[in-house]
C-alpha cells in the first residue's frame, strides 16, 4: 500500500517532465507498484530463500510475487504448456538452459532490450556474472542475445568425510600406495580404490565407500557425464561450444568413441562397488544417504553442503573438485538463469525485469547465502570476494555453501567445467542416455552397445526435433 | 471348524497389518520431529510435534489456498456430474430405443480414454475458451471422467428398480417427472450417495489433469504434495503431513457413507441374478 | 462435432415422439448430460485423430501440419513402444489378477465374520480413498533405502538388501504391490456388496445338506456372485489401463525401463518430448485396447444376462 502511495506521489510531482527530469534513483523501481507477477521455479535454494522473505522486493517495487515451486520435470512441462497457451501466466521463468532455454528460447525475452531501456532500472555490472555462467545459462547460439541472467549455479563436486579420511588416511596411504586425500591430482582410478578400501576396512564407521545418483533419471546423465569428459569422451565433436553457447545443428554425436565406451566401462565399475541404493537414487536420495552417514564419499551438487552442514555431519565434510581421468577433470555445471516470458504482456514483461534484476543482484545473492532455508549459490564474482563471505569459507560457517567455494571456483574454470549439450532435442536425448545407461547398470548391455544405442537415440531425437521444428 | 476360525483370525490380522501399516506410518511420520525422521533405524518412540503441519500452513507454499481449490474443483464437478448423471441415468434406464446398447457403451467408453490422450485436446479447448489455469477448467476436466461414470452407475441403479411403482403413481395422476422425483429417486438414494462419493474421491485425488491445467491460482492438494519433492531433499515430514491432509477427509467421508456404499452397490449393477 | 450429435439425438427424440409419444420424456432426461458429454468427448476425439495425422508445433499456440501416416507408421515400427506394451500387459494381468483374487478372498473372509465386522470393513477400505500420487510418494518413503520402514524390515530380516526401487525386478514388484495395496479394497467392497445380497436360505440349506465350506463356495457362492465379480473386474480394468500416478511418482519408468508401461511412455512423449502428434497416435492405440477389453467384459456380462 505504501508502495502504491509513493508511486502516485512521484507521478504527481514529476508531471509531464518525467523523461528529462530523471527521478531520484529508486523511483523507477516503483513504476509497476500494485502489479502481481507469477514466478515459476524449480524448488531450488535461492528460490526458497526469496520465498521466505519477499518483503524487501515488495518494499522496493510495490510488486507482489507469487511463487510456484516445482520439481524440474514438472517445471519444464508447466513452462512449455504455458508457452503453448500463449497466455503468459508465469511471467518470470526459471529457464533451465537445456530443457527450457534451448528448445523454447523463442518464447523468452531478449533481456538486452530491458537492459537498454532507459526507463527501467539498470542492471548492476553485467560483467560481474561469472562469464562462463552467463554464456551457459543465459545465451543460446546468438551471442548478441541474453535470454536469462544466471540465478543459481549448482555444480557437481566431490564431497567426502574429512573425519574418516583423517582417521584412516595413513593406513590407506600405506595399503594403497598413494595419498587418498582428494586433491587436484586425484584420479577416478584412485577414487575407485579408495572407495573399495573403505568398503573392506571401515565397516564399523561407514557401510560403503561411495554412492551414485544412478536412478533412471536426469541425475544419471549428470553423474555419468563427469566421467565421460574426464576420459576424453564427449557428446558432440565440438562439445565445448555446443555446451557453452548451444547449437541449432550440433552435427553427429560422437558418443560411440573409444573414449566414451571406456568411460562407460569405468562408470559401470564405479557403480558396481557403490552403495546398492545408488541405482534407485537421484540427487535427493544420494544427498540424504550421505547425510545419514551411509558412505565415505559422494559426487553431488555443491548445494547439498547446506544440508550436510546443518545435519549430523556438521563440520565433518570436505569438498573438492572432481577427480581427473586421462584427459581432464570435469565437473558438471547445472546452473540456471531467470528469464522473462515473451508471451506475457509488455507491461508485465517490464515489471518482471525488475524482479529478474533484483533477484540476481549482489545484495539479494548475499541475503540468499545467509538465509536459513536457502543456502544460495551466488553467480556474481564480487559476492564471493566480499570480506564476510571470504571469512565464511572456514568452518564453522554461517554460509555453509561457501565452504565449497574453492572447489566450485576450480570447477568453473573453462578447462574444468562440464557443460552438457544445449540443443533443442535435449529432453529426448537426455532420456535416451539415462535410459541406456540404466540398462547397462542393470546388466542388460555392455558398455559398447550402451554407447552405440545412446548415439542412435541421439540421432533419432535430433531428427525428430528437426522435423517438429519444421512443422 | 475351530481351527478354521483361528486361521481366519490370523488371516484377518495379516490383512489388517498389510492395509494399515503404511497409513499408520504416514500418520506417525507426520508427527515426528525432523531429527527422528532422519534416523536410519525406524523410531517408534518420539515426542510428537505439529511442526510439519505448521510449516505447510506458513511460508511460500501455503496449502490453505490449495485446499480451497481442491474442495471447489472436486465438489462442484461432483455436484454437476451426479445431478446430470442421475437424471440421464434414469432416462437411459427407462428408455428402449434401437442402438441403446451402443449409446450406453459410448458413454462408458469415454471414461476409458488414456489420461494423457484426454489431456491434449482438452488443453486446446481450454486455451480457446480461456479456461486454462482456472478452477472452472478443472471442474470441466473432472466432468470428462465423472459424468460418464455417474450416468453409467445411476443407470444401473434405476434399471434395477421395477417400473411398476412409478406406473402406479402415474395412474394416480402423477407426471413422469413427479414419478421420478417422488418415487424412483428416494429409492435409489444409497446409489446416489455411492456415485457422489466415488466421483468426489476420483476428482479430489486427481493429479494428471491438475498438473496440466491448473495455473498459479488453481493448484490442488495432490499438486502441492508433489511439490514437496525439492531439489535438495524430499521433506518426508511435510510430505507425510500433506498426505494425511489429503487422505483424511476422503476416509472420513468414505466411512460415514460406508453402509450406503455397500447397499448402494448391492442395489446397482451388481445384484447378481 | 458436438452440433452433429445434438441434431442426431434430437432427431431420434422426434421419431420416438411420433412412434411412442411417452418416450420423449426419457429423451429430455438424457439430452443435457449427453450433449455435455459429447462436447467433452467427441470433439476431443476427432481432434486427437487429426493430431495423430499431424506434426504439432508448440510455441505460441498449438498448430497442426499434415503429416499423413507418419506417426502411425512410426508407432508400428517403434520397438520401445512394443516393449512398453508387453510390460503393460504383464503389469495389468498381475495387478488386476492379484486384486481380484485378494479382493474376493478378503470379501469372503470378512463376510464370514460375526464380531467386529463393520469395524474391519471400514479399516480395510481405507487405501482406496487415497490419492494415487500420495500412494506413490508414500511407497517411495517406505522403500527408501536410507529411511524406509519396509526397506529396513527387509534388510534386517535378510530378505532383500538392495535398493527396492533400484532393481529391475524388485521395482516392478514394488509398484505392482503399491497398486494392489490401493485397489484391492475396491474389489473387496464390490464383492462384499454382492455377497450380502445372497439369499440366506439357499446357503442354510446347503449347510444342512452337509456340504463343506469349499463345496458351498465352489458350487453355490461363486456362481451366484459371478456377475458381481465381472462388474468389479470391469470397473477396475477401466482404470488399471489409464492410471500411471503411482509409477510416475516412484520410478517414472526405470530402472532400465523395467516399469515403463504405455501410459508412462505416452506421458513422456507428450509432456517431456512434446511430440504431440506421436503422443496422439500412442493414446489412440491405448484407447482402442481399452475399448476392446471393455467390449469383451460387456459381452460376457450380456451372455450371462446380467447387463442392464
Amino acid at each position: 500500500m505504501a508502495g502504491a502511495g509513493g508511486a502516485a506521489l512521484w507521478l504527481g510531482g514529476c508531471g509531464g517532465s518525467s523523461n528529462s527530469a530523471k527521478p531520484v534513483a529508486g523511483n523507477e523501481w516503483k513504476q509497476f507498484a500494485g502489479t502481481t507477477l507469477n514466478f515459476i521455479s524449480e524448488n531450488t535454494a535461492p528460490t526458497s530463500a526469496i520465498a521466505a522473505n519477499l518483503a524487501p522486493f515488495k518494499q522496493l517495487t510495490g510488486i507482489d510475487i507469487k511463487i510456484t515451486q516445482l520439481e524440474l520435470t514438472a517445471l519444464v512441462q508447466k513452462v512449455a504448456l504455458d508457452f503453448a497457451s500463449g497466455q503468459g501466466a508465469y511471467q518470470i521463468v526459471y529457464a533451465d538452459p537445456y530443457q527450457i532455454l534451448a528448445p523454447y528460447h523463442e518464447a523468452l525475452v531478449d533481456l538486452n532490450t530491458m537492459m537498454r531501456d532507459p526507463n527501467l532500472p539498470k542492471l548492476e555490472d553485467e560483467a560481474d556474472f561469472i562469464p562462463v555462467q552467463l554464456d551457459a545459462a543465459g545465451r543460446f547460439v546468438d551471442k548478441d542475445k541474453v535470454y536469462a541472467l544466471p540465478y543459481d549455479a549448482p555444480t557437481m563436486i566431490w564431497q567426502y568425510r574429512k573425519d574418516l579420511f583423517a582417521k584412516y588416511g595413513d593406513r590407506m596411504k600405506q595399503d594403497l600406495g598413494f595419498d587418498p586425500t582428494p586433491s587436484d591430482n586425484s584420479t577416478w582410478e584412485e577414487f575407485y580404490k579408495t572407495s573399495q578400501w573403505f568398503l573392506k576396512n571401515a565397516k564399523q564407521d561407514v557401510p560403503y565407500g561411495h554412492g551414485h545418483q544412478a536412478k533412471q533419471h536426469d541425475s544419471l546423465m549428470n553423474d555419468f557425464s563427469n566421467v565421460l569428459w574426464a576420459y576424453g569422451g564427449d557428446y558432440f565433436k565440438d562439445g565445448g561450444t555446443v555446451g557453452r553457447f548451444g547449437s541449432m545443428d550440433p552435427g553427429e554425436p560422437v558418443l560411440d568413441s573409444a573414449e566414451a565406451v571406456q568411460a562407460a566401462d569405468v562408470y559401470r565399475r564405479l557403480v558396481s562397488i557403490a552403495h546398492p541404493g545408488s541405482l534407485g537414487w537421484d540427487w535427493d536420495g544420494l544427498g540424504a544417504a550421505f547425510g545419514a552417514g551411509q558412505m565415505a564419499m559422494a559426487v553431488n551438487w555443491h548445494e547439498f553442503a547446506s544440508g550436510n552442514e546443518t545435519g549430523k555431519l556438521k563440520g565433518k565434510v570436505g569438498y573438492a573438485r572432481l577427480p581427473r581421468g586421462p584427459k581432464r577433470s570435469a565437473s558438471m555445471y547445472g546452473g540456471t538463469g531467470l528469464g522473462i516470458n515473451a508471451t506475457a504482456s509488455e507491461r508485465e514483461q517490464k515489471a518482471a525485469w525488475l524482479f529478474v534484476n533484483w533477484a540476481t543482484s549482489k545484495k539479494t545473492q548475499l541475503a540468499g547465502l545467509k538465509s536459513k532455508v536457502g543456502g544460495g549459490t551466488p553467480t556474481r564474482d564480487s559476492v564471493y570476494k566480499l570480506p564476510e563471505v571470504e571469512k565464511a569459507k572456514k568452518p564453522p560457517s554461517k554460509m555453509p555453501n561457501i565452504l565449497t567455494a574453492d572447489a566450485v571456483f576450480e570447477a568453473w574454470k573453462p578447462e574444468n567445467i562440464g557443460l552438457r549439450p544445449k540443443i533443442a532435442a535435449w529432453n529426448e536425448c537426455d532420456t535416451a542416455i539415462f535410459t541406456q545407461l540404466s540398462k547397462m547398470l542393470a546388466g542388460q548391455q555392455a558398455p559398447e552397445s550402451c554407447m552405440r544405442n545412446t548415439k542412435d537415440g541421439f540421432v533419432k531425437a535430433i531428427d525428430n526435433a528437426a522435423s517438429l521444428k519444421n512443422a | 471348524m475351530k481351527g478354521g476360525r483361528i486361521g481366519n483370525r490370523v488371516l484377518i490380522a495379516v490383512v489388517m497389518l498389510w492395509t494399515l501399516v503404511p497409513l499408520l506410518w504416514m500418520l506417525l511420520s507426520s508427527l515426528k520431529p525432523t531429527s527422528d525422521l532422519a534416523s536410519t533405524t525406524p523410531k517408534l518412540a518420539f515426542t510428537p510435534t505439529l511442526e510439519h503441519y505448521q510449516a505447510l500452513f506458513s511460508g511460500g507454499n501455503h496449502v490453505g489456498g490449495y485446499i480451497v481449490n481442491s474442495l471447489v474443483a472436486a465438489g462442484v464437478s461432483t455436484l454437476i456430474a451426479v445431478g446430470l448423471g442421475t437424471v440421464a441415468g434414469y432416462g437411459l434406464a427407462r428408455s428402449s430405443f434401437r442402438g441403446k446398447d451402443h449409446v450406453a457403451f459410448w458413454i462408458i467408453s469415454t471414461r476409458m480414454a488414456p489420461i494423457a490422450a484426454a489431456v491434449l485436446p482438452l488443453f486446446v479447448i481450454f486455451r480457446a475458451t480461456h479456461l486454462l489455469g482456472t478452477t472452472t477448467g478443472l471442474v470441466v476436466a473432472y466432468l470428462s471422467f465423472n459424468l460418464p461414470f455417474a450416468i453409467w452407475l445411476m443407470n444401473a441403479f434405476f434399471a434395477d428398480l421395477p417400473p411398476a411403482l412409478e406406473e402406479a403413481a402415474m395412474i394416480d395422476g402423477a407426471t413422469r417427472w413427479t414419478a421420478f422425483r417422488r418415487i424412483a429417486l428416494p429409492l435409489v438414494l444409497p446409489g446416489v450417495a455411492t456415485t457422489a462419493i466415488l466421483c468426489l474421491v476420483f476428482s479430489w485425488n486427481d493429479y494428471a489433469f491438475a498438473s496440466t491445467f491448473s495455473g498459479p491460482d488453481s493448484q490442488t492438494l495432490p499438486i502441492a504434495a508433489s511439490q514437496l519433492v525439492t531439489q535438495t531433499n524430499i521433506d518426508w515430514g511435510q510430505l507425510t503431513a500433506i498426505g494425511t491432509i489429503v487422505v483424511a477427509p476422503m476416509i472420513v467421508v468414505g466411512l460415514v457413507v460406508r453402509r450406503w456404499l455397500v447397499t448402494g452397490l448391492t442395489l446397482g449393477a451388481v445384484t447378481g441374478e | 462435432m458436438a452440433a452433429g450429435t445434438v441434431e442426431r439425438s434430437s432427431s431420434t427424440a422426434r421419431t420416438r415422439t411420433r412412434r411412442f409419444p411417452a418416450l420423449s420424456f426419457e429423451g429430455r432426461m438424457l439430452a443435457p448430460a449427453l450433449i455435455l458429454l459429447a462436447a467433452l468427448s467427441l470433439f476431443p476425439f476427432v481432434y486427437i485423430v487429426i493430431m495423430s495425422l499431424s506434426r504439432v508445433g508448440l510455441i505460441g499456440g498449438i498448430d497442426l501440419h499434415w503429416a499423413g501416416l507418419h506417426n502411425w507408421s512410426k508407432l508400428f515400427s517403434d520397438s520401445s513402444v512394443g516393449a512398453a506394451w508387453v510390460r503393460s500387459v504383464v503389469y495389468f494381468v498381475l495387478t488386476v489378477g492379484l486384486e481380484m483374487v485378494l479382493g474376493i478372498g478378503i470379501a469372503l473372509l470378512v463376510h464370514g465374520m460375526v464380531w467386529g465386522k463393520n469395524l474391519v470393513i471400514s479399516l480395510v477400505l481405507m487405501p482406496m480413498f487415497m490419492a494415487p500420487v500420495i500412494v506413490g510418494l508414500l511407497g517411495r518413503f517406505l522403500t527408501d533405502s536410507t529411511y524406509g520402514l519396509y526397506a529396513w524390515v527387509l534388510r534386517e530380516t535378510h530378505v532383500f538388501s538392495g535398493d527396492i526401487l533400484g532393481g529391475t525386478k524388485s521395482a516392478f514388484v514394488a509398484v505392482t504391490l503399491m497398486d494392489v495395496w490401493e485397489w484391492t479394497p475396491l474389489i473387496a467392497l464390490i464383492v462384499l456388496a454382492g455377497l450380502s445380497s445372497l439369499p440366506k436360505p439357499v446357503l442354510e440349506a446347503a449347510r444342512v445338506d452337509g456340504a463343506s465350506y469349499w463345496q458351498r463356495l465352489r458350487y453355490i457362492v461363486m456362481p451366484m456372485i459371478m456377475g458381481v465379480v465381472i462388474v468389479a473386474l470391469l470397473v477396475r480394468s477401466m482404470d488399471a489401463i489409464r492410471y500411471f500416478d503411482i509409477i510416475y511418482n516412484t520410478t517414472n519408468g526405470g530402472p532400465a525401463d523395467a516399469t515403463k508401461v504405455v501410459p508412462i511412455r505416452l506421458y513422456e512423449t507428450a509432456f517431456r518430448f512434446f511430440d504431440l502428434g506421436y503422443a496422439a497416435a500412442i493414446g489412440l492405440s491405448m484407447l482402442a485396447v481399452s475399448i476392446l477389453i471393455a467390449n469383451l467384459f460387456m459381452r460376457t456380462l450380456k451372455r450371462r444376462g446380467l447387463a442392464k
